[in-house]
């Protein structure tokens, strides 16, 4: 089983310490797992900002990039689900999509794939944890709460077998912190307030750190805390369960 | 070309794929104990419930859960103590100052306290004018489920009926819940035998 | 480069005192939905026969229209059909008129608020008396409302205290939502007592039996049909239903959708006129029919009208209503104001993260938040993009169409992370209005594998 790991743009270039982890437990638990050069973005930021045609070269790339392996994973959920849910419709007529069951954020990976049973590390702090709205609705790694269906959270599973951790959920407990990609620029005032009211749920819950499958939800909550000067900290899920790697 | 056959033929024009109708047979909730679900959701939704057993004389339970009633309205037999029959006033609007108004439901159903109430009377607005409604219902008629109540309703040749849930209520002001907006604000429903 | 709705929220969001407790009480309409949802084991596969019931009905809608006035016409109603919101305030008037009605009561009908109704008949000479009473107070205010279901929700106790005290005499100061209720009770019985007509929208018309349904927890709409013998019903053609066993599955969804509560107060079955009285059903096109040719966007026509989209709505419950420009807000409002007129209400697109939170909650499973991001590709083609956003968007695929640029750029980045903050906190920095920007790695993931560093 060869995986590609796919490290999106902004992970790249402002948290490529979560790519890092990715790697380093993906290679602890003895998985055949390498990076391809030149990689960019999946090309979610302009296609949800109005201009999917955009990202249709991104998709191509990508494509090619990942045709020889049997799964690729990602360390964001949202981009994982955007390259999922849209690339069959952006590569139409071009040719036929692989990358939409190849591709896997990488607590999906883990929980479903894997299915890690335990991990070595410790992280004696107590989290909240941030269900991103794509990974909620999207890829299903937690029962979405307006739904009646018997709950669930793969990354709750998951971290629960980091030792010492102690983990919270907030109120409201999946709702969206306002990020939205190019909607953060575009609609800032009420951006800036679904975040803060988010950090305040998190924040409520007693935890230390703010954690999440997404990198760009935990930017935009850590830019409001870091301008009203609270206290708590950040951290993506990734980098807890590869904690001691 | 009329309107209807403008709209008729757009719309004929306009539909892009066609779907089956599905299979609308579920099987709504159900409970172990339906009257006592009916009694229970008829509570939460505002309403208070006696239970008539046999000797009981009906006219003596409305008396006692409305002391102070003066105009009382109904038209079954059976209600002695009304003083205004709503089959016999000249306009609707001689039912206003109506204290309390005694029905018959025919179909109460448990998941919301609904009681459906065709029209039996000539003045619907005996229903919704009163300040206090009383609604008579026998514990054999309760189901469970809207399903369950939609195969039994039937209509009088008056052409109205309404399901009644509780008193007349609104969160307009600040999500203050207030009992009692137009209609009445108060239900009792009598649950016979 | 604002949206109108970007403008009208961030003003929205500056009565913080206002703004919180607008979120908390939609929120908690959302909250009361989700107890009623949990308390229904059969909830998810409801939706699922609601949605598909509503596909049938609406891919089949010339045959139930057809139907259900064939059956209303059975009974004795009057059928009206109106291609758009004119002919149905012209055929209203022409009622009224017919029948010297001075004064109309109505109960609340976002349909004809999209007709512009009561502005055409008040320019007419006759009185219409809204019986809702969030609609009342918003109709003595000289205001629209500002969700579908609760229209005045964004109105405090205070401003409903002040209003009656100048309009109903009521106590001086006194803002109890019971006492002022009350009051409203008292002014508005006049009000069905002397009135000439009483109209009412329709939440479904069933085809099999002609029957109107309206949903109330006030009563008014009976109150309204109650007194004055002249009943108008009227209805977007989208409203038309099969039969009771498809009724069954709408009213389970229905409340427990849109307030929270088992079932509204009454569910009312209007079938035939009153003894002595007339009843007219008005069934409205207005653009509905169009919709209907629309692949992308057709299965708006399966709403149901009960704004739970709107309650869970991160960004609505944060902007309230009147920073939309269409006159439904909400992620419901966004798709039908793009139907409506792409140019006119391309300024609502932005107001959304794409959470797909309303697409779980819609008991109708209309796929709204994929209907956003349709409209949103659309917006360039029709000269409405954000500027700002396509020249991101451009500089962004660049960037990221050629890597070896891409990774240059990451090089120089971590600069950014020591110029002056007021070079990079000003107004060109959208950004930095409340958050404080991410700091740029030394190394970027890249450069770090590519040294070795990670093998």
């Amino acid at each position: 089983m060869k995986i590609g790991l796919f490290v999106p743009c902004y992970v790249n270039a402002l948290f490529p310490e979560v790519g890092v982890a990715t790697y380093k437990l993906l290679k602890h638990l003895d998985v055949d797992v390498n990076y391809p050069l030149n990689q960019t973005c999946c090309g979610q930021p302009m296609a949800n900002a109005g201009f999917e045609a955009k990202a249709v070269p991104l998709a191509e790339r990508f494509e090619e990039m990942f045709k020889d392996y049997d799964y690729v994973v990602a360390p964001s959920a949202s981009c994982a689900a955007f390259v999922k849910l849209n690339y069959p419709r952006l590569l139409k007529g071009k040719h036929f999509c692989l990358s939409d069951n190849k591709i896997m954020d990488v607590c999906e990976f883990l929980h479903d794939v894997l299915k890690v049973k335990s991990l070595p590390g410790k992280f004696s702090h107590k989290v909240s944890l941030h269900n991103s709205c794509h990974g909620v609705r999207e890829l299903n790694l937690s029962s979405a709460s307006e739904l009646n269906i018997p709950s669930y959270s793969k990354i709750k599973d998951l971290l629960k077998l980091v030792e010492g951790i102690t983990v919270y959920e907030p109120d409201h407990v999946d709702e969206c912190c306002g990020f939205g990609g190019m909607f953060s620029v575009e609609e800032p005032a009420v951006s800036v307030r679904m975040g803060t009211d988010k950090i305040n749920n998190h924040i409520a819950t007693g935890a230390e750190y703010i954690t999440g499958p997404d990198s760009s939800c935990l930017m935009h909550m850590q830019g409001i805390a870091r301008r009203t000067d609270k206290e708590i900290k950040f951290i993506h899920v990734v980098e807890i369960l590869a904690a001691g790697l | 070309m009329s309107s209807k056959e403008s709209i008729l033929s757009n719309i004929r024009k306009n539909i892009c794929q066609q779907f089956d109708m599905p299979d609308t047979e579920i099987r709504g909730i159900r409970y172990d104990d339906t009257v006592k679900q009916f009694i229970e959701t008829s509570k939460t939704v505002g309403g208070s419930v006696e239970i008539l057993n046999g000797k009981d004389d009906i006219n003596d339970v409305v008396r006692r859960c409305y002391p102070d009633a003066k105009k009382i309205a109904s038209n079954l037999p059976e209600i002695k103590i009304a003083t205004v029959n709503p089959d016999s006033v000249d306009k609707a609007q001689d039912l206003n100052d109506t204290d309390v108004t005694v029905v018959k439901g025919d179909v109460g159903v448990a998941e919301n306290g609904c009681i459906w109430i065709p029209q039996a009377t000539k003045e619907k607005a005996a229903y919704f004018i009163c300040e206090y409604l009383v609604i008579i219902i026998s514990q054999k008629n309760i189901v469970n489920n809207m399903h369950e109540a939609y195969k039994k309703i039937e209509f009088n040749d008056y052409g109205f009926g309404s399901f009644i849930s509780g008193p007349s209520k609104t969160a307009d002001i600040e999500q203050a819940l207030v009992m009692g907006a137009q209609s009445a604000r108060g239900v009792t429903v009598i649950l016979t035998e | 480069m604002s949206t109108k709705h970007a403008i009208a929220a961030e003003r929205f969001l500056a009565d913080k005192e206002g703004s919180v407790w607008h979120n908390q009480s939609i929120g908690y309409a959302r909250t009361k939905r989700d107890t009623m949802a949990k308390g229904i084991p059969e909830w998810e596969q409801l939706r699922k026969l609601s949605s598909e019931i509503k596909r049938h009905t609406v891919t089949h809608l010339d045959y139930y229209l057809e139907e259900f006035s064939k059956h209303a016409e059975a009974n004795g109603v009057i059928v009206h059909w109106a291609k758009d919101a004119n002919e149905h305030n012209d055929i209203v008037y022409d009622i009224l008129q017919k029948h010297n009605v001075k004064k109309l009561v109505k109960s609340k009908s976002m349909l004809t608020e999209e007709c512009r109704l009561n502005d055409f008949l008040f320019s007419k000479g006759i009185d219409v008396v809204e019986t809702d009473l969030g609609e009342r107070i918003l109709q003595l205010m000289g205001i629209p409302p500002s969700h579908i279901v609760m229209p005045a929700i964004h109105i405090r106790r205070e401003q409903v205290g002040k209003l009656f005290e100048e309009k109903l005499n009521t106590e001086k100061g006194n803002s109890d939502p019971t006492y002022l209720t009350r009051a409203a009770r008292m002014h508005l019985r006049n009000e069905f007592m002397t009135a000439d007509a009483g109209m009412t929208g329709g939440n479904f018309g069933v085809a099999a039996t002609g029957d109107v349904v309206v949903c109330t927890n006030e009563g008014n709409a009976d109150m309204s049909t109650s007194m004055p013998k002249l009943h108008i019903a009227s209805i977007g053609i989208e409203k038309i239903i099969p039969n009771y066993d498809c009724l069954s599955v709408f009213v389970r969804l229905l409340a427990r959708s849109a307030t929270g509560q088992p079932t509204t107060t009454y569910t009312s079955h209007f079938r035939k006129a009153r003894p002595g009285g007339e009843m007219h059903i008005v069934l409205v096109d207005n653009g509905r029919s169009d919709i209907l040719g629309n692949a992308e966007h057709w299965e708006t026509m399966k709403c149901l009208r009960c704004g739970a989209c709107m309650n869970t709505c991160p960004v609505y419950r944060r902007s309230g209503g009147y920073s939309y420009t269409y006159f439904i807000p909400g992620p419901i409002g966004i798709n039908l104001g793009m139907l409506r007129s792409p140019q006119q209400y391309s300024d609502n697109v932005s107001a959304c993260s794409l959470c797909c939170s309303c697409d779980n909650v819609c008991p109708a499973k209309v796929n709204l938040s994929e209907q956003i991001y349709r409209w949103r590709q659309s917006l360039d083609s029709i000269g409405k993009a954000d500027p700002m956003k396509k020249a991101m968007s451009k500089g962004m695929t660049y960037l990221f169409d050629h890597p070896l640029i891409y990774q240059k750029s990451l090089y120089l980045a971590p600069l950014i992370n020591s110029m002056p903050r007021f070079m990079i906190y000003n107004g060109l920095n959208v950004w930095g209005k409340g958050r404080e920007l991410p700091t740029f790695a030394k190394e970027s993931f890249e450069q770090m594998w590519k040294k070795g560093k990670l093998k």
